[in-house]
């Protein structure tokens, strides 16, 4: 028994050895190939059986070898003596397993030990032990698994070390490895081989591109930023219900089918659906993303300028009329005399006199600066016009009344002048070959001489305006008539010879006019002035005054500018050289203009209109040909009654002071200064 | 009521008063002025007769309250005031109506005559009392302008000037009554605007429309002046002519337009103003321009005053200017006196009181005026009926005025003692 019981005692040491690696090996499925263990450490576990156990438990030393192998033989292995460990007696058959499967209850938990070949039944600890195995939990029972740990190595630094072992010696003495390393580093730097790290490169990588930037180039570039182009908003035609004149009719849609798709004037047909729940898909969504990109991606990048400007900065700086002084402001004299409407003024050169000739059939003779009449002449019809000889060498006015023109001397200023006019004129001589002439000029003689009458020149239709040319000794009279080429004449004072320099009828003929130092002639109509060239006998210009029946036309000394007064309130300004079209038409008058003239010197030209006033304009002519006229009106003179709904008749200048006279139907001529 | 500090003084010692500072009322006015020192003369001198005062204000006549004229001024009412007093100018009185048979152009008075020149052709010559004395028809034209040259005893020169461009020269004996065209001045190439004649009395000076000022003899002889030009015929006109024709002494040419005024400044000098706005002062002796006044209007007339050497120029438009001759430096107008409404087509300094003008206007009014109140005239002669045309101021205190309704007026303008002496 000792030796039994000493091998209990091994035996038992061994148990608790696997005891281990069963807690930690064991998978539940492999139980039945760990039984023979269990069965010791059955053993062990049971106290009771254990004497019986250990009574027949016979140390087999085959070792762990499949026990098949010893199927056919009667023993199962050897035990510690070498001595066969024989088989015990099967007595049962598969029938008596069967019946034990049936009848006995403890069947399940009996095992067959093949070590031994005997059967075991398994006591409830040992079965519990074999379930809390199948569930992989310790055997012991008492084993917890889950203690509370106890965090020895933790970062806090607590009052008692966790070792409580002394500190190396190699912790306080240099290291000699340590000092190999830095003589080699040192070594290295007398050397040279190692250099000083570089210092960094202060520039640095990222800065603000924008920090200089100016403010205004900011602002600049944010007003520079162009919006994509709006898409365009859908209509009626891309509504899901459109109203049916949107919808296409049969034959719109097989045009529209037959249409290049770029013709189409809509890229989808319009459709009608019941209700918004019945619309299918947008099939063509990616073709419309597409050309909305096509859009934005070709969209011209090209800023259309707004143009922000004040209108009133449009408008050109006219300059004050104060700054343009001289002018006529205000009425000085009035020159009283005449009884019916005085139709035409006329200023000698001397700016001594002034002429007037009126319906009452009277021209008189002015004296400008105290309007006192020193003569007046009676004529036997409405005298229509009256003009100065500009020649100051001679003293001659020309007036003409009903179908007469007659040069008449008055007999004023220098009567040396005076006398050698009368002299020129008698000393004329007949030529021999006499021309029949369209006018007939006949010498005045008896009382009409006396007068001062000179030249009578009778013409076929009657004369409504007679102007001199600048020399004095041409005389153009215009005798309007509509379909007749004999409307304008031009008489030489001198040969006493009268041309008649159109044959053909251009419309009525309103006025004519010199031009003041060119062979220019201008024949104003009732909608255009010719401008004719006298020498090559040809049309120069036709100008085209945009108004409706001309009334009178004055041409600038400087030849290159005429104004034009028409029937209908407007005045054109033509610059000869810009166009054949009015440079200005000024509407100032209520009424029809009668009378337009140009002062010599001065930049001013006045209007005379029926709504009896003159309206003064600066009118400004540049030397230079790139500026152009500069046009302010002025002054409104006021001070004719209008009579018969008759207003100025006739305006004329002064030829040397900035002065403007008038002639009006109420009979009076006014000075304007 | 505010009270204001005034010191009253006078040049008139007659009228002298304590040169004491007074406290006067500051709304006091011209007649409360007048009284303060009719009251001071009363207890002053015993005698004393109540006169009427005007009163001058750093140089100003006072014609609202004093404290408004000062506020106008910019004076200050904190510190004495110092003011002037005058006897107070009369209104012209007027004396005659003298009618014409047409306008008149010019007039010229003397201590005894009245010689007017008028659109009919002819000069007159009236009495003080208007009586007409004598006619002078010479001329072919209207007579412009007229000037005495010379009366000593009974015989007088006189000369007119008219539109036919020749002045004549009249001898005119006041007790036979008889004129005599003596000398017939050709030369003036248009018409003869104005004449006068100089200090001496033995030249006369024209201008006229051709824009040349003409020095003459005014010395009748017996001879007639040789005619520079021989081709000009003149048969016809010898026979017409009045008198010996006379040429000029001298030409002074350089006006761009019509000459319209001139006078003698001095001996030596001349003055004349024209239509190109220009007043142009000429040495007599050598002929040549001196200096110019520009001004911005066409001249109708001047005037020189010797007493206070200042020229007053009527223009073709509503003032009269002043100026003074002796500036350098072109334009210098002193004041403008503004009240006409029309061209100032006369104008004629006084000739006792360097303050005084009168003038006529185209807008029938003849204005006198003190240059120490510019703003307003002192008086306004309102009786023409037409445009003024000329206008005269004799040394013994006439005023005369013409016109174009054809009627001379004359006024009798006392000045007062004090003006006298001083």
């Amino acid at each position: 028994l000792t030796s039994e019981g000493e091998t209990v005692m091994e035996h038992l040491g061994q148990i608790e050895i696997m005891d281990v690696e069963l807690g930690y090996s064991l998978q539940p499925v492999s139980l039945i190939a760990l039984l023979p263990h269990a069965h010791f450490l059955l053993h062990s576990l049971s106290p009771s059986s254990c004497l019986a156990m250990c009574s027949q438990d016979i140390r087999n030393t085959v070792g762990n070898i499949p026990m098949e192998w010893y199927k056919d033989y009667p023993h199962i292995g050897y035990d510690l003596d070498g001595k066969k460990i024989f088989k015990p007696i099967r007595t049962k058959d598969e029938l008596d397993e069967f019946l034990d499967k049936m009848e006995n209850p403890d069947y399940w938990r009996t095992v067959h030990n093949k070590m031994t070949g005997t059967d075991l039944r398994l006591s409830d600890e040992q079965v519990d032990l074999v379930h809390r195995l199948q569930q992989g939990k310790f055997g012991d029972v008492n084993f917890n698994e889950y203690e509370p740990a106890i965090d020895f190595f933790s970062s806090e630094v607590m009052i008692h070390p966790v070792t409580n072992r002394p500190e190396d010696k190699r912790s306080f003495i240099p290291s000699l490895i340590e000092k190999e390393k830095v003589g080699k580093l040192v070594h290295a730097i007398k050397m040279g081989w190692i250099k000083p790290r570089r210092p960094k490169e202060t520039a640095p990588k990222y800065y603000d591109l924008w920090a200089q930037e100016d403010l205004n180039t900011v602002l600049g570039r944010h007003k520079m930023h162009i919006p994509a182009p709006k898409m365009r908003l859908p209509g009626h035609e891309e509504s899901y219900n459109p109203p049916p004149e949107y919808l296409l009719t049969e034959e719109e849609k097989l045009a529209w089918e037959q249409q290049d798709p770029e013709d189409r004037r809509v890229s989808f047909l319009p459709q009608k659906y019941s209700c918004l729940r019945a619309v299918p898909a947008f099939s063509r969504f990616i073709h419309e993303r597409f050309e909305r990109c096509l859009d934005l991606y070709l969209c011209p990048r090209q800023r259309k300028m707004r143009v922000n400007v004040n209108p009133e900065d449009l408008i050109p700086k006219l300059p004050k009329p104060k700054d343009l002084q001289p002018f006529p402001t205000t009425q000085s004299l009035v020159y009283r005399g005449h009884t019916s409407l005085v139709r035409s003024i006329s200023v000698s050169p001397s700016g001594q006199w002034l002429v007037s000739g009126s319906d009452d059939c009277t021209v008189r003779f002015w004296e400008v600066s105290t309007a006192r009449c020193l003569k007046t002449v009676e004529v036997s019809g409405a005298v229509k016009s009256v003009a100065w000889s500009p020649n100051p060498a001679v003293c001659l006015v020309a007036i003409s009344y009903g179908e007469t023109i007659v040069l008449l001397n008055p007999g004023l200023g220098d009567k040396f002048i005076c006398s050698a006019t009368d002299q020129l004129i008698s000393s004329y001589e007949e030529p021999e070959e006499s021309k029949e002439q369209s006018v007939q000029w006949t010498i005045a003689e008896g009382s009409d001489h006396e007068h001062g009458q000179r030249l009578i020149l009778k013409h076929p239709k009657a004369v409504r305006q007679v102007t001199w040319h600048g020399k004095g000794d041409y005389l153009a009279c215009v005798m309007p008539d509509d379909n007749s080429s004999l409307q304008v004449v031009i008489h030489q004072v001198s040969k006493r010879r009268t041309q008649n320099p159109f044959r053909k009828s251009k419309g009525m003929v309103q006025c004519v006019s010199f031009h003041p130092i060119r062979p220019y002639f201008f024949v104003a109509t009732q909608r255009y002035v010719r401008v004719y060239n006298l020498i090559k006998q040809e049309l120069t210009k036709k100008l085209m005054a945009n108004c409706k029946w001309i009334s009178s036309m004055a041409v600038h000394p400087g030849g290159d500018n005429v104004i034009c007064g028409s029937y209908d309130c407007r005045l054109a300004w033509f610059d000869l050289d810009l166009s054949t079209k009015p440079y200005k038409m000024l509407r100032h008058h209520k009424k029809a203009l009668r009378g337009v003239a140009y002062h010599k010197h001065y930049p001013l030209f006045a209007s005379g209109s029926d709504d009896g006033s003159v309206i003064v304009c600066h009118g400004m002519v540049y030397n230079d040909l790139l500026q152009n006229p500069l046009i302010v009106p002025v002054k409104v003179l006021k001070g004719h009654t209008i009579t018969h709904d008759l207003g100025v008749l006739d305006v004329a200048f002064h030829p040397s002071q900035p002065w403007v006279f008038s002639s009006g139907a109420d009979g009076t001529v006014r000075l304007f200064t | 009521m505010s009270q204001l500090q005034a010191r009253f003084f006078t040049e008139n010692k007659k009228y002298a008063i304590d040169d004491v500072p007074f406290s006067i009322p500051a709304a006091s006015e011209v007649a409360d002025l007048s009284n303060v020192i009719n009251k001071l003369l009363e207890a002053r001198i015993a005698d004393h007769k109540h006169v009427e005062f005007d009163f001058l204000v750093r140089g100003q006549f006072l014609r609202s309250s004093l404290a408004s004229h000062m506020d106008t001024e910019n004076i200050s009412t904190e510190e004495v005031v110092e003011i002037e007093y005058v006897q107070k100018f009369t209104a012209p009185q007027p004396e005659e109506c003298i009618m014409h048979d047409d306008w008149i152009s010019s007039v010229e008075a003397d201590s005894e005559w009245i010689l007017t020149g008028s659109y009919d052709k002819t000069a007159r010559i009236w009495s003080l009392e208007g009586k007409a004395v004598m006619t002078m028809a010479g001329h072919t034209d209207v007579v412009k302008d007229v000037a005495w040259v010379k009366r000593d005893g009974l015989s007088s020169l006189l000369l007119t000037a008219s539109l036919d461009q020749t002045v004549l020269l009249w001898e005119w004996n006041s007790e036979q009554n008889k004129v005599k065209a003596r000398h017939c001045c050709r030369g003036h190439a248009g018409s003869v605007d104005t004449i006068v004649v100089d200090p001496s009395r033995t030249k006369f000076c024209s201008g006229s429309w051709d824009k040349m000022l003409k020095i003459w003899s005014a010395v009748p002889t017996e001879e007639e002046d040789e005619v520079e030009e021989p081709n000009r015929p003149r048969k016809k006109q010898k026979t017409e002519q009045l008198g010996l024709t006379r040429t000029p002494l001298m030409t002074l040419s350089g006006h761009n337009e019509a000459v319209s005024a001139v006078l003698w400044t001095d001996a030596e000098e001349l003055c004349s103003a024209s239509w190109d706005h220009t007043i142009r002062l000429w040495d007599v002796e050598t002929g040549e321009q001196k200096s110019m006044l520009t001004g911005s209007k066409v001249f109708n007339c001047i005037s020189y005053s010797p007493l206070c050497r200042r020229l007053a120029s009527g223009s073709t438009d509503r003032h009269v200017r002043l100026w003074d001759p002796r500036s350098k430096d072109g334009s210098l107008v002193l004041l403008s006196l503004t009240s006409h409404t029309g061209w100032v087509t006369a104008v004629r300094w006084s000739p006792s009181n360097q303050h005084q003008l009168v003038s006529g206007s185209f807008d029938n009014i003849v204005k006198l005026w003190d240059i120490r109140s510019c703003k307003a005239p002192l008086y306004d002669l309102a009786a023409h009926e037409d445009r003024v045309l000329c206008a005269d101021w004799t040394d013994s205190g006439l005023i005369l005025s013409g016109g174009a309704d054809n009627k001379l007026y004359t006024y009798r303008y006392s000045a007062y003692v004090s003006d006298a002496g001083a």
